[in-house]
C-alpha cells in the first residue's frame, strides 16, 4: 500500500486528512513541521506528498522545490494545500512542480479521490 | 689585244695546227718507212713510189681528218674571236641608228681594248658631244618658248619662219597658222607702214629702237604692244629678222587711268575754295589750284610760298614765325595751325593751314601740300559766342549766389562783387530805399572810401542817378559821366568816374534798392550788358522778396512748432498720469483741471456711460452733489449725449438759447454760456463724454479740437482700462479665495516652470511656505528631500505634458518637509492664452494617502478574508463533511466537533476584528463602560484560546489580583486580551508559556501579557500597531495583522496606554494600563 506524506502546521488539518485517507486504507505520515520534511520524504518514499503552503520556517513552495531538485524525490507527485486563491499563485504552484493545487476549504472526499487517482491504481 | 695581233696569233695557231700534225704524220710515216727499210726490207723505187703514195695517202687521209678537225676548230675559233668584234660592231650600228633617231643618251659599252674598243669610245664621245650641243640648243629653244614676250623670226621676205608660244598666245593664232604668213598681217595699215620703215633703219645693224604700236589678234581686237627687233646675219648676209613684242595693254590701261586720275584731282583741286599749294624743298610753289592762282596778283608757280601767303620776301621761319611747311619738312607728319595776318584793309584775318607731306618711296618728304582756309569770320563768331557765354556764366553765377544764400547781406555783397567783376568796373555800391520810400541809403559798397559814402550815401529818391533809377525803375548807363550831358546834377560828375551805371533792384511790387557801378575808364555798355544788368537787378529783387517770405514762414512754423510742443508735453503728462494711476478717480480730477486751465474753461466734468446709455458723473472740476450718480439718463437729450451721438467734439455757443437740450441742475444752476462736449470712444463703443463750460463764448481753433480729441482717446482708454482692472481685481479676489479654500495643493507655474503662486493647501501638504516657493522652478521646491527625486520626475512629466497642451496626471509618493511620506496624485492642466498657446500650467497635488490607505485596507481585508478565513473554514467544512459521511468514529467525531467550535470562534473573532476596524475607521466606535471583574473576563476567554493552546501545547498562566476590576467596554476588553494572547501564542514555539498579569494600581489597571516566544525583531517594532502589519514572520504566520492596532485603539479609546517590549529570542511583553473611571 502506498504512502502519503502530509505536511501542515495546522493539527486539525492533519487529523482530518489522516482520518480520511486511513479510512481508505492509505498509509499516511503526517508532519507538523516542514523543517526536515525532505529527509522524511526521502526516507518514507511516499507515492504522494500533500503540502500546505503557508507554514512557518519553510513554506510549502520551498519544500516542493527542494523535493523536485532532489533526484530521489523528484518523481513524487505533490499536492499543494493553501488558502491562497489567486491564479497567479496557482501558476506559481504548478510551475514549481505541483501536480495539483487545492484550495482551502476543501472537501476531504474530493481530496481522497484525487489521492486515489495518483496512487490508488497500483496496488503493489 | 689589238686586232692585228689577234689575227697574227690566229694565223700562227692555225698554221701550227695544220703543220704540226702534218709534219708529225709525215715524219711518222717516213719513219715507219725508214724503219721498215732499215729492217731490211727492200725498198724499191716503186716502193718509194708506193711508199710515197702510201705515205701520201695516209697523209692525205690523216690530213683530211686533221683538216676536218682543224676546220671545225678554226670555225669555232673564228666564231669565238669574231663574236667580240661582232658585238661591238652591232653596238656601233645600234648606236648610230639611235643617234639618227635622235636618242643621244645612248652609251655603248666598251668591251674590248682594241681598235673596236677605241671606235666605240670615240662613238660614245661623239654622241656625248652631240648631246651637249643638242641640249644647249634645246635650252635656247626653252628660253625662247618660255619667254613671255612674243617673238617671231622672219626670213628675208618677211615671212614668218618661227614664233614662240607667247606669240601664238598673243595673237590667238596657232603656230601652224602663223608659220609662213607675213608678219605684216598682224599689223594694221598704219602700223604696217611704221613696221616696214624699221628694216630700213636697221641698216646700221644691231637692234632697232622700241616703238609703240598695236597688233591685230585673231578675234579682231587690237592689242597695244611695244615692238623691238634685230636683224639676223649669217656672215655678211642678212638671213632674216627677229622681232619681240611687249604686251603693253596693261601699261596702256594704267597710263590712261593715271591720266584720268590726274585730271580728276586737278578738277577737285580747282573746285576747292581754299588755296591749295604744293611747295617744294626750296619753298617754291610748284603747283597751285585755281583759287590760289586767281587770288594772286602776280605769278604763283615758282614763287616763294611766303611771298604768296604773307607778302613776305623772306621765309616766315627765318623771322621767327612758325612755318607749317618747314614743320612738315622736318617732322614728315601732318601739321595743322591757325595764322593771323593783317589783311589789305588793315583788318585782322585768320587763316587755318593744314600741311601734309608728299613722300617718296623711301619716306623722305619731297613736297608739302598746304591747304589754306580763311577762317576770319568763324573766329569772329567764336569770339562773339565766347563773350556771350561769359555773360551767361556771369548771370548763372549770380543766380547761383542768389539761390544759395538766405542772408541778404551775403547776397548783396556777393552780387555787387560779381557785377563789378563782370563788367570790369572799379567799384560800386548798393542803395536801399527805406520804408517811407522817399530816401535811399548806401549800405554796401566797394572801392569807395568811407568818407565818401558818408557824404554820398544818403540821397532822395529821384535825386541823382541812383535816385532817378529808383524812381523810374530803369537801368541808366553812361560810358563817360564826365562827358555825358544827359547826366547832370550828379555828385560823381567831377569825381573822375567815367564809366557808370545804376541798376534797379526790383521786388515784387516796388523797387527795393539800386546797384550802382563805376569805373575810372570809359566803358561802353553794350546792349547785352544792359540786359544782364537788368536781369541781375530783377533776380536780386526776387531773391530778397523770397528771403522775406521765407523768414515769415519760418516764424510761423516756429510758432506752430512751439504750440505743438506744448500740446505734446501736456498730452504726455496727462497720459502718464492716467497711465500710472490705478485708481482712476484720483487721477481724473487733476487731469480735468489741466484741461480746464489749458482751455480757459470755467467748469469741466467727465461723464461715463453705462451699457444702457446713461451718463453718470465720474469726475468734475468743482465739487458737485451726488458724485457718481447718473446725471443724464438715456431718455434725456443732453449736450453730452448729443455729442456722443455725433462722435465728434461739439461746440454749443449758447446753451440756453437752444431749448432742445436738457441741462443738469449743476449746469443749469450756473450761468454758463458756451460748452464743448468731447465724446470718448474706443472703437465703436462710447465710454463717456467730457465737457468744458464757459461763462462767455468760446471759439475753438482746429488745432485745439485736435488736441481735445487726443485727450478724449487717452481718457477713453484709461477709463476702459480701469474698468477692466477693477473687474480683474474682483475676479482675482474670487479666484484667490477659491484657490486658498481648496483642499488640494495647487501650484501655478508660468511657461518656463517657475512658480507663480501656491495655495495654503500646498503649504500644508508639503510643509513648504508659500513665500519660499514662489519664483522657484517647480521641481526645485521639492528638493528638500532626496527621496523626492522620483516624485520630482513624475511632477516634471505631468508639467511637460501640460506644456504641450495635454493634461498630465501621475501617482507618486512625496516626502514632506517633515519627513513624512504621502501618496499623492499629480494633475497638471495647461493654461491657454487667447491664441491657444500655453502660457502656464496649474498643477494639482492631492494627498491621496487616505484613499491609498483605504485601498490598502480594502486589499488587506480581502486578503485577510480570503486567506485567514479559509483555514478555520477548512476545518469546519472538512470535518463536518467527514462526520456526515461517517468516516470517523464517535470519539473522533467529538474531537472534530470541538475543533469546529473553536475554529468557528476564531473566525468569529476575526470578523469582530474587522468590524472593529470598520467602526474605528468610520469614527463610529462607541465605548460602553461597565464594571468588569478581570478574573471572570479571563476565565471566559480561556475557552476561546483552547484550540490554539492545545495546538501549541502551550500554557497560559494567570496572575490576577482578586478584586481587580476595570470600568471598560466588555466586548472590547475581550477583544483586546484575546488579541494579545493570540499573538503570544502564534509567535511562539510549541510549549510556550503565556503569562497574564493584572495589577490594580491607584491610577488604573495594569495588565501585562508576556510570552517566551520568538520575540519581535527590531525592524518590526515601530510598525507593530500599524494596521495589517504582519512583520517578518507575517508571511508564515496566519493572522490579519490587525490585532495590535485594535488593541492600541481600544486602549486609546479607554484613555489608556500600551507599550510593547520585546527582544528576538527573548519573548515579548505587552504592558497595558487602563485608567480608573466611574462606572455609569
Amino acid at each position: 500500500m502506498k504512502k502519503v506524506v502530509v505536511i501542515d502546521d495546522e493539527p486539525f488539518i492533519l487529523m482530518m486528512i489522516e482520518d480520511k485517507l486511513r479510512n481508505a486504507r492509505i498509509d499516511v505520515v503526517t508532519l507538523r513541521s516542514s523543517v526536515n520534511a525532505v529527509e522524511v520524504i526521502r526516507k518514507e518514499k511516499p507515492g504522494l506528498v500533500i503540502l500546505d503552503w503557508m507554514m512557518p520556517e519553510i513554506s510549502g513552495i520551498e519544500v516542493c522545490r527542494a523535493l523536485k531538485q532532489d533526484s530521489e524525490t523528484a518523481d513524487i507527485p505533490i499536492f499543494m494545500l493553501t488558502a491562497k486563491g489567486q491564479d497567479a499563485d496557482e501558476q506559481l504552484g504548478l510551475r514549481s512542480g505541483v501536480a495539483r493545487y487545492i484550495t482551502k476549504p476543501f472537501s476531504p472526499r474530493a481530496l481522497l479521490e484525487m489521492v486515489q487517482e495518483v496512487i490508488g491504481s497500483d496496488e503493489q | 689585244m689589238r686586232i692585228i695581233y689577234k689575227h697574227i696569233f690566229g694565223f700562227l695557231f692555225f698554221a701550227f695546227l695544220v703543220v704540226a700534225p702534218l709534219t708529225l704524220t709525215v715524219v711518222r710515216h717516213v719513219g715507219t718507212f725508214i724503219a721498215a727499210e732499215e729492217a731490211g726490207r727492200s725498198v724499191d723505187t716503186s716502193d718509194y713510189a708506193r711508199a710515197y703514195r702510201q705515205i701520201a695517202s695516209k697523209i692525205g687521209e690523216e690530213a683530211a681528218l686533221y683538216g676536218f678537225y682543224v676546220f671545225v676548230l678554226a670555225l669555232i675559233m673564228a666564231i669565238f674571236f669574231s663574236k667580240g668584234t661582232l658585238i661591238s660592231l652591232k653596238g656601233l650600228r645600234k648606236g648610230s641608228q639611235s643617234v639618227k633617231d635622235g636618242d643621244l643618251d645612248f652609251v655603248l659599252p666598251v668591251t674590248s681594248h682594241d681598235e673596236l674598243g677605241d671606235v666605240t669610245k670615240a662613238f660614245n664621245e661623239m654622241t656625248a658631244a652631240l648631246r651637249e650641243k643638242t641640249l644647249e640648243l634645246k635650252k635656247k629653244d626653252l628660253y625662247v618658248d618660255a619667254m613671255l614676250d612674243p617673238l617671231w623670226v622672219v626670213d628675208g621676205g618677211n615671212k614668218i619662219v618661227d614664233v614662240n608660244p607667247a606669240f601664238t598666245r598673243l595673237v590667238g593664232h596657232a603656230r601652224d597658222e602663223v608659220i609662213g604668213s607675213s608678219i605684216y598681217d598682224f599689223f594694221d595699215d598704219y602700223n604696217e607702214a611704221v613696221m616696214r620703215r624699221l628694216p630700213d633703219k636697221e641698216k646700221d645693224g644691231g637692234t632697232s629702237p622700241v616703238y609703240e604700236t598695236t597688233v591685230r589678234s585673231k578675234d579682231g581686237s587690237r592689242i597695244p604692244v611695244l615692238v623691238s627687233g634685230s636683224t639676223l646675219y649669217s656672215g655678211e648676209k642678212i638671213v632674216g629678222h627677229m622681232g619681240i613684242l611687249k604686251d603693253f595693254s596693261e601699261q596702256e590701261d594704267l597710263r590712261s587711268k593715271l591720266q584720268s586720275a590726274k585730271e580728276y584731282v586737278e578738277t577737285i583741286m580747282d573746285s576747292i575754295e581754299d588755296y591749295i599749294l604744293v611747295i617744294d624743298k626750296e619753298y617754291r610753289i610748284i603747283k597751285a589750284n585755281k583759287t590760289a592762282l586767281m587770288k594772286a596778283s602776280g605769278p604763283v608757280i615758282g614763287e616763294f610760298c611766303h611771298v604768296f601767303s604773307h607778302d613776305q620776301a623772306k621765309p616766315c621761319w627765318s623771322q621767327g614765325h612758325e612755318c607749317p611747311a618747314q614743320t612738315v619738312f622736318m617732322t614728315g607728319k601732318n601739321y595743322r595751325t591757325t595764322h593771323q595776318h593783317i589783311g589789305a584793309a588793315g583788318e585782322k584775318r585768320f587763316h587755318e593751314i593744314v600741311a601734309s607731306p608728299i613722300k617718296d618711296p623711301s619716306g623722305n618728304v619731297l613736297h608739302v601740300i598746304e591747304l589754306i582756309r580763311d577762317v576770319t569770320e568763324r573766329m569772329m563768331h567764336e569770339e562773339e559766342i565766347f563773350n556771350k557765354n561769359s555773360e551767361l556764366v556771369a548771370l548763372n553765377s549770380v543766380s547761383g549766389i542768389l539761390s544759395r544764400s538766405l542772408r541778404p547781406d551775403e547776397i548783396f555783397t556777393k552780387v555787387l562783387d560779381k557785377l563789378i567783376d563782370m563788367l570790369k568796373m572799379e567799384g560800386g555800391g548798393i542803395f536801399f530805399i527805406d520804408e517811407s520810400g522817399k530816401e535811399m541809403v548806401c549800405q554796401y559798397h566797394r572801392g569807395i572810401s568811407e568818407e565818401y559814402v558818408k557824404v554820398m550815401g544818403r540821397i532822395k529818391v529821384g535825386e541823382d542817378v541812383p535816385g532817378k533809377v529808383a524812381a523810374i525803375g530803369q537801368v541808366i548807363t553812361s560810358p563817360d559821366v564826365s562827358k555825358d550831358h544827359s547826366i547832370d546834377k550828379s555828385f560823381i560828375k567831377h569825381s573822375g568816374i567815367k564809366g557808370y551805371c545804376c541798376i534797379p533792384i526790383r521786388g515784387k511790387e516796388r523797387i527795393i534798392g539800386v546797384f550802382s557801378l563805376f569805373s575810372f575808364r570809359t566803358h561802353h555798355f553794350t546792349a547785352e550788358e544792359e540786359n544782364i544788368l537788368t536781369s541781375v537787378g530783377e533776380m536780386t529783387g526776387m531773391a530778397i522778396e523770397n528771403i522775406k517770405l521765407y523768414e515769415k514762414m519760418r516764424g510761423l512754423y516756429e510758432y506752430q512748432a512751439k504750440q505743438r510742443e506744448m500740446e505734446q508735453a501736456q498730452i504726455l503728462s496727462i497720459s502718464s498720469k492716467l497711465g500710472s494711476a490705478i485708481e482712476l478717480k484720483d487721477v481724473l480730477k487733476p487731469v480735468l483741471e489741466v484741461i480746464k486751465s489749458t482751455f480757459g474753461a470755467d467748469f469741466a466734468w467727465l461723464l461715463v456711460s453705462d451699457h444702457e446709455g446713461n451718463l453718470a458723473e465720474k469726475s468734475a472740476s468743482a465739487l458737485i452733489k451726488h458724485e457718481g450718480d447718473i446725471v443724464y439718463t438715456n431718455a434725456v437729450s443732453s449736450i453730452e449725449g448729443y455729442s456722443a451721438g455725433r462722435k465728434t467734439p461739439t461746440v454749443i455757443q449758447d446753451i440756453r438759447g437752444d431749448s432742445k437740450f436738457y441741462l443738469a441742475p449743476v449746469i443749469a444752476g450756473q450761468s454758463y454760456q458756451s460748452v464743448i462736449a468731447v465724446p470718448m470712444y474706443i472703437g465703436e463703443k462710447n465710454v463717456g463724454v467730457y465737457s468744458l463750460y464757459y461763462l462767455g463764448g468760446r471759439v475753438f481753433k482746429e488745432e485745439e479740437l485736435h488736441f481735445l480729441r487726443i485727450i478724449a482717446n487717452i481718457l477713453a482708454v484709461s477709463i476702459e482700462r480701469s474698468d477692466y482692472y477693477a473687474k480683474a481685481i474682483a475676479e482675482k479676489g474670487l479666484s484667490d479665495t477659491i484657490l486658498q479654500g481648496v483642499a488640494d495643493g495647487i501650484i501655478t507655474v508660468d511657461g518656463s516652470g517657475r512658480i507663480i503662486s501656491v495655495n495654503k493647501a500646498f503649504e500644508k501638504i508639503t510643509g513648504v511656505p508659500a513665500n519660499e516657493a514662489v519664483g522657484l522652478p517647480i521641481c526645485d521646491v521639492f528638493r528638500f528631500s532626496e527621496e523626492n527625486s522620483d516624485f520630482r520626475l513624475s511632477l516634471g512629466e505631468c508639467f511637460e505634458s501640460a506644456l504641450e497642451g495635454e493634461r498630465g496626471n501621475r501617482e507618486a509618493v512625496m516626502s514632506t518637509i517633515s519627513g513624512g511620506k504621502i501618496s499623492v496624485l499629480i494633475d497638471s492642466a495647461p493654461v491657454f492664452d487667447a491664441d491657444g498657446g500655453v502660457t502656464g500650467v496649474v498643477n494639482l497635488v492631492r494627498d491621496v494617502s487616505r484613499e491609498k490607505e483605504i485601498d490598502r485596507m480594502k486589499t488587506e481585508i480581502i486578503r485577510s478574508v480570503s486567506h485567514e478565513f479559509r483555514t478555520p473554514l477548512s476545518a469546519i467544512v472538512g470535518m463536518t463533511e467527514m462526520i456526515l459521511e461517517g468516516d470517523i468514529d464517535d470519539n473522533r467525531a467529538k474531537k472534530y466537533l470541538s475543533t469546529i467550535l473553536s475554529e468557528g470562534i476564531r473566525l468569529s473573532n476575526m470578523v469582530s476584528d474587522l468590524l472593529s476596524i470598520a467602526r474605528i475607521e468610520s469614527g463610529k466606535e462607541t465605548v460602553k463602560y461597565k464594571k468588569i471583574v478581570v478574573r471572570d473576563l479571563l476565565s471566559e476567554l480561556s475557552e476561546s484560546f483552547s484550540s490554539l493552546v492545545e495546538k501549541k501545547r502551550a500554557e497560559i498562566r494567570f496572575d490576577v489580583e482578586e478584586a481587580a476590576y476595570v470600568v471598560a467596554d466588555e466586548e472590547k476588553m475581550k477583544q483586546l486580551l484575546t488579541n494579545l494572547v493570540d499573538n503570544s501564542l502564534m509567535f511562539s514555539d510549541d510549549g510556550c508559556i503565556v503569562e497574564i498579569t493584572v495589577r490594580d494600581k491607584r491610577e488604573g489597571l495594569e495588565i501585562n501579557v508576556s510570552d517566551n516566544g520568538w520575540g519581535i525583531p527590531d525592524e518590526d517594532m515601530p510598525h507593530l500597531t500599524e494596521r495589517f502589519y504582519r512583520g517578518r514572520h507575517g508571511q508564515k504566520i496566519k493572522g490579519t495583522g490587525l490585532g495590535l492596532y485594535i488593541c492600541r485603539e481600544i486602549v486609546a479609546m479607554h484613555g489608556g496606554d500600551m507599550h510593547i517590549e520585546s527582544r528576538p529570542g527573548a519573548g515579548t511583553r505587552v504592558f497595558l494600563s487602563l485608567p480608573h473611571r466611574e462606572a455609569p
